[in-house]
């Protein structure tokens, strides 16, 4: 019979677009310091440590060795996770598998990414095969600039919708104190006025590059409920990948590709017992590199019908008082250290359901809430928590 | 590689190190892309394999359909070189391409074609004035000289807007 | 153990000093389809797959992207481990245990023949202090040989008896790249890369692909009729500094080795297991780490291949494979001394069988002097 397997312990780096005051490995320590004291742990009492992070972002072979003493595996076991976008996610389905085995009884799971080492756009340039496609990419932002694109010709959407999930996420950020981009945006004019980027997106619409790293102190059942009064548990976990090259990595003319994000949902859901996603569950943290993208994620998710993404957001559904709070943290979009991103939203839906995310959160009482990656080629990594199973 | 060190008024000195760390790299295109790179220098076609199952094209062209999951076999298809523009988009500033090694503003915008064969594929566009961009327009490939092919894809410059 | 994983079908592609016919899926392909066919298995019907490779060393961001289609992962689960295959073992090996999914596809890649080694390693050394001392994992190694050598008396010919024994052990096996026939005198007198280290007491650059299957007891016996299980696993880090570690001694591999034995019930590692395959890029690796198996005692590995007890028809045969010293690509090793001790169990393993195998050691090693440790025991019963 599996184990069944809690947070215990949530840390996190005040994230920012450089950290010239650390090291990479110091400033992993500083989240995984925090996780063991709000664990109320020593690193003794961990048994294994599992990373990730897309190692060419910093120009750093074996990234998780460089930093052995500071992420806490020294005479540890433990390996480092790396499958782009969703890195920090698959960290916590594969912490979560070796735990659930009964294989360790805790275990911390860190995503981490340093991007002032290095030139983000071009290592995710190079995610293109070098044989195929050269040159005919524009990093993440240009596949994101087709979604928009593909997004406001197809649903109906305006760039004030666009705007308005900005300032969303805007809100959370200046609550957040781990925010990374704090703007202080007040009107959808602000939001409008700034540049294109890759059009049709504009230098608000797109994530921020950032460096900072996320920590959970993961424990097991007869573990978890002597460290923390407030365990928070992995009900179940979803990973769905899709073959690179499709038409359209995000957004598909075709309308014949099935998206991972949906495969994923249907899975999960059907064995979670989730049929109206908005009631069965209560808030999401979910990866949405821009804001366009926010609004077909709420498809994808089914969290509305097709094309009705936009009107969730002309309704207030998804603010921090709405009836289904998406991204009250502020989101990707304020705060992006990539292998660090999909371990924050995990962090931040277990923030939620305890109730400890202060000036963020949310009105409503969350016992479930769903922290999703997207990564690579449009991969999906679901992650489902419950204040009780 | 070089030490700097950042010196402001009331901050702390913090140094860093610059390290350009050059790869080199030697990469096949195996079997499959291999045939489409050789088609593309020798006879400026486009070519791709057909999967048996779904009997769709495969592009690029692979040995496992991903969808299908059975191994997609040698059934060489040669595409139509017109098509139509789905979806477009160009760069306002520049960005770092590591396979040019530097930043640079690609003046070609960046475009998914319809084939008019039904398969689509990712490519540049030859007109750099938006005001002339728009979905569904009609476009034609426009292939590089004899000697400066052999680089698969790339083989093709741009596609060109048909004047109709 | 809870519950029983079984590893079902193995399959290694003929290492090769360079597979430039093939593309990064294509090759490790070549490894799944022969698991595929052996265990009847469709693509579709893996559950997941563990992926193994190196973005640094494929060139490319996200290398697993270059093999979705091949492991069948469209519309499917799979993950990358980014240390030595025996790692990627041990999380498909959770995958099952934990329930999460019962047929689990594990493959590693690498194509050493396409990039830059030095260039690659230097970039694991930490980059404020020792990156520009210019060292890659041939220069580390050559500080371990030396400290090793020099604290425990370790010489120059006790290395070069690991290189013969090895390497003749690879002329029975298919799937070796360089089988040699060698005296200690021929590898003495090869070219000095970096003192103690000669070209022959390391591995040439290799390409391939290792597959496993891996499934739970109850599935199993529909996969095949020889299931090979997997007793007890773990693995452990060491300090990273070289400064911070005594290079001459082991103690990752042997805290690795202490929670693996115990899981598998293994009390006398010497006695209890029948057949050892280690990874040893370097010829001095096999005797330390040999000694942080616990096969002998600290510095007497020298000893021990001195009596030829790890010999082929010896009391504890070691690499009778050829190990990673006849050629295989560094990502690529640990699994693939998975697949030589589950050809072992089953009795596949021709004129290098190891008669009455019944319980294997499989080793595997990632970073600077062995810095990330692995260790696997698997058996018959």
């Amino acid at each position: 019979m599996p184990n069944r397997v809690a947070i215990v312990g949530i840390g996190q780096t005040r994230h920012r677009s450089t950290r010239r005051d650390v090291t990479l490995p110091e400033m992993i320590n500083e989240a995984v310091r925090e996780a063991l004291a709000d664990a109320d742990l020593t690193i003794r009492d961990i048994e294994a440590v599992f990373t990730s992070s897309m190692e060419t972002f910093e120009g750093i072979y074996l990234p998780d060795h460089g930093a052995a003493a500071e992420i806490g595996a020294f005479m540890k076991p433990g390996f480092k996770v790396c499958t782009g976008g969703t890195s920090g996610a698959s960290v916590v389905v594969e912490g979560f598998c070796m735990v659930a085995a009964g294989l360790y009884d805790t275990a911390l799971v860190i995503g981490f990414e340093k991007q002032d080492c290095g030139e983000t756009t071009a290592a995710i340039t190079a995610a293109t095969t070098p044989v195929w496609g050269k040159g005919a990419v524009t990093g993440a932002i240009g596949e994101f600039a087709k979604q928009a694109l593909s997004y406001m010709e197809t649903s109906g959407a305006k760039e004030e919708h666009a705007a308005r999930v900005r300032l969303k996420a805007d809100r959370g950020a200046c609550r957040n104190e781990y925010a990374h981009l704090k703007l202080g945006l007040q009107t959808i004019e602000e939001v409008l006025k700034s540049d294109y980027l890759v059009w049709p997106l504009r230098f608000l619409d797109f994530c921020p590059q950032s460096s900072g790293a996320c920590a959970l102190v993961f424990a097991t059942e007869n573990r978890a409920r002597k460290i923390h009064r407030k365990p928070v548990w992995i009900a179940d976990v979803e990973v769905v990948h899709q073959e690179p090259f499709r038409a359209g990595t995000f957004g598909d003319p075709t309308g014949k590709e099935a998206y991972s994000q949906h495969v994923a949902c249907e899975r999960l859901y059907k064995r979670n017992g989730i049929t109206h996603p908005r009631r069965d569950i209560d808030m999401a943290e979910v990866y949405e590199p821009s804001n366009w993208e926010e609004m077909s994620l709420y498809e994808h998710l089914h969290f509305c019908g097709k094309n009705e993404g936009w009107k969730l957001v002309e309704k207030g559904i998804t603010e921090m008082d709405g009836e289904f709070p998406v991204n009250p943290s502020g989101g990707v979009i304020a705060t992006n250290p990539i292998g660090a991103t999909p371990t924050i939203r995990v962090a931040e839906a277990a923030l939620q359901i305890r109730g400890d995310a202060g000036e963020h959160q949310v009105a409503k009482d969350v016992k479930s809430a769903l922290a999703t990656a997207l990564g690579g080629p449009n991969w999906t990594v679901l992650t489902l928590l419950k204040r009780t199973l | 590689m070089r030490q700097s060190a950042k010196k402001t008024e009331k901050q702390q000195e913090y140094i860093s190190i610059r390290f350009d760390a050059p790869r080199k790299y030697r990469w096949s295109t195996g079997k499959w892309i291999g045939r489409t790179y050789l088609e593309a220098k020798e006879n400026k076609k486009i070519v791709a394999n057909r999967c048996p199952q779904c009997r769709e094209v495969l592009w690029p062209p692979m040995q496992v359909c991903g969808r299908c999951k059975v191994e997609a076999g040698e059934d060489w298809v040669e595409l139509a070189q017109t098509g139509t523009v789905m979806q477009y988009t160009y760069l306002v500033y520049p960005l770092w391409d590591p396979h040019y090694g530097e930043k640079f503003a690609n003046p070609y915008p960046n475009a998914m074609i319809l084939l008019d064969d039904g398969v689509y594929i990712r490519h540049f566009l030859e007109e750099t004035d938006p005001k002339k961009l728009k979905a569904g327009m009609r476009v034609r490939a426009v292939w590089r000289e004899d000697a400066e092919r052999g680089e698969g894809t790339a083989d093709i410059k741009y596609f060109r807007t048909i004047e109709e | 153990m809870p519950e029983r994983v079984a590893i079902c079908a193995v399959a290694q592609t003929r290492y090769s000093p360079d597979r430039g016919d093939v593309s990064e899926g294509e090759l490790a392909y070549e490894a799944i389809r022969q698991v595929l066919e052996e265990t009847g298995l469709k693509l579709s019907e893996i559950e997941s797959a563990v992926t193994c490779s190196q973005d640094f060393w494929d060139g490319r961001t996200i290398s697993n992207m270059n093999i979705q289609p091949f492991v069948g992962a469209h519309l499917g689960h799979e993950d990358k481990v980014a240390e030595d295959g025996l790692s990627a073992v041990y999380c498909g090996m959770a995958h099952v245990l934990s329930g999460h999914h019962e047929i689990v596809l594990v493959v590693a890649h690498m194509k050493e023949s396409q990039a830059e080694k030095s260039l690659i390693e230097n970039c694991a050394f930490d980059p404020i202090f020792m990156r520009q001392l210019g060292l890659d994992f041939l220069g580390a190694a050559a500080l371990q040989a030396r400290r090793y050598m020099h604290q425990y008396g370790i010489t120059a010919e006790q290395c070069a008896r690991v290189v013969v024994k090895n390497r003749g052990n690879a002329r029975h096996n298919p799937f070796a790249q360089e089988p040699l026939e060698l005296t200690v005198e021929d590898v003495l007198a090869s070219r000095m890369l970096a003192p103690p280290i000669r070209q022959l007491d390391t591995k040439p650059v290799s390409d391939g692909a290792c597959a496993l299957i891996l499934a739970p007891k109850k599935r199993a016996a529909k996969l095949t009729r020889k299931p090979v299980w997997m007793l007890g696993a773990s693995n452990c880090y060491e300090a990273h500094y070289l400064g911070d570690r005594d290079l001459a001694e082991c103690r990752a591999l042997t805290q690795a080795a202490k929670k693996a034995y115990r899981m598998a019930g293994i009390r006398h590692p010497f006695r209890d297991i029948d057949v050892a395959e280690i990874s040893e890029e370097f010829s001095y690796q096999e005797l330390l780490w040999l000694e942080g198996l616990g096969f002998c005692e600290r510095g007497q590995g020298g000893s021990l291949i001195d009596s030829g007890k790890t010999c082929l028809g010896g009391k504890l045969p070691v690499n009778p494979s050829g190990g990673v010293l006849a050629g295989n690509p560094n990502q690529v090793a640990g699994m693939a001394r998975v697949a030589e001790a589950v050809l072992q169990l089953r009795g596949e393993a021709g004129d290098r069988q190891v008669e009455g195998a019944r319980v294997a050691l499989a080793h595997g090693v990632t970073g600077i002097c062995g810095q990330h440790q692995a260790v696997m025991i698997l058996g018959k019963d």
